[in-house]
């Protein structure tokens, strides 16, 4: 039995990953430097003595994405599914050019989409498994920063709720956790209204939930409660506000 | 931050190997580990420091030759886990499993007995060294054995450390039995630190700098070998530490008093009480409780530590030196440490034939004054202090007493032609 994380070059995917492995995962790893996950793959292998094997992906060429998910070895069968995979960008803004909106679309949502796709008659065959989506708390709420990135968030949930219908009555398990702020690269220097939690502490909570149906959790879970403030805050507050 | 030195820096923490490619930072850089140095040597003013922990992973591990390949922001903790559980150890290392391996290299530390087992330089086999004018350049003593030199003990002023080839050892014994002896003068101390360190594979001297009187320059010396005794169990993992540069950094005013000189040293006999006899391999390597509760007090408003090697003949005058100025200044002596080195000194290399004495006194009153007196001594007596350790050395000091400093300019000017790599050591010492 093996795992796949996609996004497990770094942050949370990586934290994943060693959390993973520690529980003796067999694992794939992806993302877009070899050089990332030969590092990573070697650790694991040295360290927990896991398999590991690595893919070189770009989650902004959904196309490609199912293509090399297509090729992946049936055995050891892969049936747990990671969706650690995020990009952001400054320049997502109301303005951007289609491309770039359709890039940061692709790499967070139709990539996921293409990959499940891809790899799901396995999980179907095998009646078991897990398929796991990082949501964030931008989908909360559209602000005018991260636009395309929230509008893809905001799909992932959409696309998870889906997902959990259509396989509600098979041994598959779905778990969608849409995340606070975090600790890793994609926050790193930003100035935060609300405190970080470590990307080991979101790991630790991910892979515990494995094994279990989720629909939609918040990681910390404090996050709920913010995003039921945000989400009922009145407009006339919520467009004032600069964040 | 460290070593009582604040000022406004910037902060990356690169996490992927493109980093590497795509940084076009133009302000000076420099690299950082743990933070756990007591001079400003990972940071300055105007100055990106790059937080090199996230390359923390262990790349290659050798069973017959016991050589590990790491990437430079492992921690030293996580690397012992490792080694002792495959029965190795790295027998060169400094006190606290925070520290990271690039924080080693850089600052060619040593370890329990400097006199037999050399500074960290010892057991690299060979590095990876990323300059942003020269890419990435391999180099050990047989391949660029000048930048390899230069950047063993170079304070991260060559360029960032990617990775290391390191030779572990065979742990004899997971334990350690640690004999304590009572010294009562310096001149003792000396002699039996210079005697011991041939065959012992931990030799310090703890000076109860303190008591005053005929008491003063006393203490103990611990001795340890490995045990011969069957293991009691395998090494235990260490377990993680809170401590961190930035935990002192936000320390309140700490012990400022004799009082508070007294309860640290009271503590510290303590734990010296608890690990005369049979120590983990662990403990004797980053000896916790007491000791860390000391550290702790190093910080904005902490301590100053003055680590400097005298010739062996010269080490009970200094020590009286030290006593004396104390004295007249009314400085408290917090703690003092002494380890027999040997060896010479090349580029920025902290090695010398002599003992090391390690004081500790609290920030603040008339301990600048202190140090500056011990600089004249040890300039005087061709001593050598260590850079890493003192946050307020003064250029001339380095100068006088490192007889290489001129030739690791040059070398820097060579290789750093840009000035791309600087930290508030370095402006500080003209290197
Ligand atoms: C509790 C305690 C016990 C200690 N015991 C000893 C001891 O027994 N013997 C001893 O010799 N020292 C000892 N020290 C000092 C310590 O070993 C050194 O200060 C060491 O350099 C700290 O490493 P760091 O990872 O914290 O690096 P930092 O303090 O962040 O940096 C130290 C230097 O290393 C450079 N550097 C860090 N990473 C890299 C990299 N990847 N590439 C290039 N340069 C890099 C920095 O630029 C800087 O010049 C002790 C310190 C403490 C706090
Ligand atoms: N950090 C936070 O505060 C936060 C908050 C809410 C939600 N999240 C979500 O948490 C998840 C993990 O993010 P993180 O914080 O761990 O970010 P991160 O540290 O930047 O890691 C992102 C991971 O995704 C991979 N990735 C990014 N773009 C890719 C692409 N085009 N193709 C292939 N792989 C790509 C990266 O690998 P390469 O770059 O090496 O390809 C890396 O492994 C994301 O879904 C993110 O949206 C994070």
């Amino acid at each position: 039995m093996r795992t796949l994380v996609f996004g497990a070059s770094a942050g949370i995917g990586r934290a994943l990953a060693r959390a993973l492995a520690a529980k003796g995962h067999d694992l794939v790893l992806v993302a877009r430097d070899l050089r990332d996950l030969e590092a990573e793959a070697a650790h694991l292998r040295l360290t927990l003595g896991v398999g590991v094997e690595c893919l070189v992906l770009d989650a902004t060429m959904p196309e490609r994405v199912a293509e090399a998910m297509a090729r992946l070895a049936p055995e050891p069968p892969i049936l747990n599914l990671l969706f650690a995979v995020g990009m952001t960008s400054p320049r997502d803004t109301v303005a951007s050019a289609p491309a770039e909106a359709a890039a940061l679309i692709d790499a967070n949502l139709v990539s996921v989409m293409a990959a499940v796709a891809t790899l799901l008659p396995r999980l179907r065959e095998a009646d078991r498994g897990n398929i796991v989506g990082i949501g964030s708390v931008a989908a909360i709420r559209g602000r005018n920063a991260n636009v395309a990135y929230a509008a893809a968030k905001r799909g992932l949930e959409s696309y998870f709720e889906s997902l959990r219908h259509a396989l509600s009555a098979t041994g598959i398990r779905v778990q969608l956790y849409r995340l606070g702020y975090v600790d890793t690269q994609m926050s790193f220097g930003k100035k935060l209204m609300l405190p970080m939690a470590s990307a080991e502490q979101v790991a630790d909570r991910i892979v515990r939930g494995l094994g279990r149906d989720v629909g939609l959790a918040h990681v910390p879970a404090f996050w709920a409660g913010v995003a039921l403030a945000v989400r009922n805050m009145p407009w006339a507050i919520f467009r004032r506000l600069e964040f | 931050m460290d070593g009582g030195i604040a000022v406004a820096a910037e902060l990356q923490r690169p996490d992927r190997y493109g980093w590497f490619q795509t940084a076009r930072e133009v302000r000076p850089l420099i690299p950082r580990g743990a933070g756990m140095s007591f001079a400003a040597a990972s940071f300055a003013a105007d100055t990106v420091s790059i937080d090199f922990t996230a390359f923390d992973r262990i790349l290659d591990f050798a069973t017959a030759t016991g050589v590990v390949e790491v990437e430079a922001g492992i921690r030293l903790g996580a690397l012992f886990d490792f080694l002792a559980a495959r029965g190795r150890y790295l027998p060169i290392q400094p006190g606290h499993p925070a520290i990271t391996v690039g924080g080693c290299v850089a600052a060619d530390i040593h370890g329990k007995n400097p006199a037999r087992d050399g500074s960290f330089i010892a057991q690299v086999e060979s590095l990876k060294l990323f300059h942003p004018d020269h890419g990435t350049v391999e180099a050990s003593e047989d391949k660029e054995r000048e930048l390899f030199r230069a950047t063993c003990g170079g304070l991260g002023l060559t360029g960032i450390i990617v990775s290391a080839r390191l030779r572990s050892k065979p742990m004899p014994a997971a334990t350690l039995d640690v004999t304590r002896r009572r010294v009562a003068n310096a001149g003792e101390a000396a002699a039996l630190l210079r005697s011991s360190s041939a065959e012992r594979d931990l030799v310090y001297g703890w000076l109860d700098l303190a008591r005053s009187g005929a008491k003063f320059g006393g203490g103990y010396v611990m001795l340890g070998d490995f045990s011969a005794r069957p293991d009691r169990g395998a090494a235990k993992p260490l377990a993680s530490s809170r401590f961190s540069s930035e935990a002192r950094a936000r320390l309140p005013l700490p012990l400022l008093n004799r009082w508070g000189a007294w309860a640290v040293n009271g503590a510290y006999r303590v734990k010296l009480g608890i690990s005369g006899g049979g120590s983990s391999l662990a403990d004797a390597q980053f000896p916790r409780g007491a000791s860390e509760m000391f550290y702790r007090l190093f910080g904005r408003a902490g301590f100053h530590e003055y680590q400097a090697i005298v010739a062996d003949a010269r080490y009970p005058d200094y020590l009286a030196f030290i006593h004396e100025q104390a004295k007249r200044l009314d400085v408290v002596l917090c703690l003092g440490v002494a380890k027999p080195f040997a060896g010479t000194s090349d580029f920025l290399r902290f090695a010398g034939d002599g003992i090391s004495v390690a004081v500790e006194v609290p920030r603040g009153g008339r301990s600048d004054a202190f140090m500056a007196e011990l600089d004249r001594f040890i300039v005087a007596e061709g001593g050598r202090p260590n850079l890493i350790k003192d946050g307020r050395l003064p250029r001339e000091v380095a100068d006088a007493t490192y007889p290489e400093i001129e030739r690791f300019r040059a070398f820097r000017r060579a290789w750093d032609k840009g000035g791309r790599f600087r930290s508030e050591l370095s402006l500080r010492l003209a290197l």
